[in-house]
């Protein structure tokens, strides 16, 4: 059953600007589902009007089958949000967030100070439940802020961005969170991210947005299935010389597509084994300078190259770029 | 969740909020006492001859406490850019709490926080010569009017700050209370305004306020007088809070 279904959704804001164009989604009950794109593609957007906090300017979702307009407070009580960044405020303590979050759903009494103990045992901070927030570091914002979208035990969930910023170690434990509440409590999951090894090793299916629209939608596996081919990636030194392995590898047979990217060319071949020598070949004998060559299987970006047309690539500060 | 328990609760967080911060309503405080003290010093010699009022210092203690109060006000719609700006605001939209008490538990924290602010000038008032002719219940009934006031004028902060999410302009809150007080019989009786002057302060609601204060303090009990000021205070929370409901629904749309 789908819990999670959006048609033609089109949000335009002020003087113009359509961050989304049209789309259509359905999210199945249990489901792990990943929304992918890079900053600006209208990931948050999608996201603010599924849990109701924006109006689309056209079309329709529902959310366990409730209309976000018409039902948008009883929407708001079977879903649990965590937004990009962490809405936490730093004067009161991790338990009193918590307490007042789930004050606010309804909730009271010694049923509340259980749940309250058992998520923050969850995320490794009873120990700092009484310290106020601002003392918290990143990480732990990130902890606490994913458990207070949990207290009411909801069975929807929507993630934005829910490990953006965190280093390897802090986003394994959140990554653990989400499987462990999907596979023991059955909750869904609507998550977007950035990093495509998320969505990879969490997502059931994904969607790849670009530009307000879904460019590509389905499991990892079919996603990368669709490719068909070997992804033989000629690495270059300048844009130039990417674009001249581009032109050398169209003219071997076999090749489905080819992508250029800065630094490198991103060949799409049936048997990339035997057209790994013959690519050497044609480039030796075209005098095209490149600096090393590589065979893999696809991977999802390659999906996402093929997709968009530009890898998603993230630095450390968690900003993503287009190249 | 039903608005009354969500607005106690919500009205909890800001009360925990100025305890924990205590040097946030400092100002609010010393700035007023500062005023009192230097305009008293200047004027109350004058005042009796000038304009006829014998005790000067209780005609200025009912503007220290509108002023205190006002910047105590003032502070809600600061903290609700803030509340915006890290997304702990966004975080309150997503509760099924009724929206209306995001709005509600904001003035009930400020009239709260604004009678405790006046229950403290009022004593350094009546400590340093103002009379308070209507006695302890007079000083209950001024309190309550401070903490209406507060309320009320929380309204054209949080209405600022919902609208604009902006911290610069949050600070408007603070700053049109000036224009307020000084068209308004604030230093001297309304009689001595220039006929210009004198329109402008009939139109302005602090005018009303101050002379219901003033006849507390100085006079005695004079219904006339209360309920001006309580229909002034009224009228700008009409105005304030459902300036405040609109921009809150601007910016949960």
């Amino acid at each position: 059953m789908a819990v999670i279904e959006a048609a033609g959704l089109v949000k335009e804001y002020e003087r113009g600007v359509r961050a989304l164009n049209g789309i259509d989604l359905s999210v199945e009950e249990g489901e792990i589902f990943g929304f992918l794109g890079q900053n600006g593609s209208g990931k948050s957007t999608t996201i603010r009007i599924l849990t109701t906090l924006l109006a689309p300017t056209a079309g329709a979702a529902r959310i366990a089958g409730l209309d976000i307009r018409r039902d948008a407070g009883r929407v708001r009580e079977r879903i649990g949000v965590a937004l990009q960044e962490a809405g936490l405020d730093d004067l009161q303590t991790g338990a009193e967030l918590l307490l007042l979050q789930g004050r606010l759903y309804g909730m009271g009494g010694a049923r509340l100070r259980r749940r309250v103990a058992e998520l923050l045992e969850l995320v490794d901070l009873a120990d700092d439940a009484k310290r106020p927030i601002r003392t918290y570091s990143g990480g732990m914002k990130r902890r606490l802020d994913l458990v207070s979208a949990l207290i009411h035990a909801p069975s929807i969930v929507f993630l934005d961005e829910p490990t953006t910023g965190l280093d390897p170690i802090g986003r394994e434990a959140i990554w653990r969170y989400i499987e462990r509440l999907n596979q023991e409590d059955g909750v869904t999951f609507f998550l977007t991210t950035q990093y495509l090894e998320e969505a990879d090793r969490l997502a059931r299916r994904i969607a790849i947005l670009d530009a307000g629209e879904i460019v590509a939608q389905g499991s990892p596996a079919e996603l990368k299935a669709e490719i068909g081919t070997d992804v033989v990636t000629v690495q270059v030194a300048a844009p130039e010389d990417a674009r001249r392995a581009a032109e050398v590898a169209r003219g071997l047979a076999g090749v489905a597509d080819v992508r250029v990217t800065e630094n490198s060319a991103a060949v799409y071949v049936a048997d990339g084994g035997a057209a790994v020598a013959r690519i050497v070949r044609l480039l030796d004998d075209a005098a095209a300078p490149f600096a090393s060559i590589t065979l893999a299987q696809p991977t999802l970006d390659d999906v996402f190259l093929r997709a968009t047309g530009y890898y998603l690539q993230v630095d450390d500060a968690g900003e993503k770029r287009a190249d | 969740m039903r608005t009354a328990g969500a607005t106690y609760y919500l009205v909890l967080r800001a009360l925990r909020e100025s305890l924990r911060q205590p040097e946030v309503e400092l100002p609010n405080l010393l700035i007023p006492l500062f005023f009192l003290a230097v305009i008293v010093g200047a004027i109350n010699q004058i005042a009796p001859e000038a304009f006829g009022v014998t005790n000067y210092t209780g005609f200025q203690v009912p503007v220290a406490m509108a002023q205190a109060v006002a910047g105590v006000a003032s502070v809600s719609g600061i903290v609700i850019v803030m509340d915006i700006e890290r997304g702990y605001f966004d975080k309150l939209l997503l509760t099924p709490a009724p929206r209306i008490a995001l709005v509600l538990s904001r003035l009930l924290a400020d009239a709260v926080r604004s009678m405790v602010i006046a229950a403290v000038i009022l004593p350094i008032g009546l400590a340093i010569g103002s009379p308070l002719e209507t006695g302890v219940a007079g000083a209950v009934v001024l309190l309550l009017l401070m903490g209406a006031f507060g309320a009320a004028y929380s309204g054209i902060g949080m209405a600022i700050s919902l609208r604009s999410g902006n911290p610069q302009a949050a600070q408007l809150g603070v700053l049109l209370f000036f224009p307020l007080l000084f068209l308004s019989p604030a230093f001297t009786p309304i009689e001595v305004f220039e006929p210009w002057m004198r329109a402008v302060a009939e139109v302005n609601p602090v005018t009303y306020l101050l002379g219901g204060m003033r006849s507390l303090i100085l006079e005695g009990w004079d219904a006339a007088g209360l309920a001006y000021a309580v229909a002034a205070v009224a009228g700008l929370g009409a105005v304030t809070v459902t300036a405040a409901m609109f921009a809150l629904r601007f910016r949960a749309r």
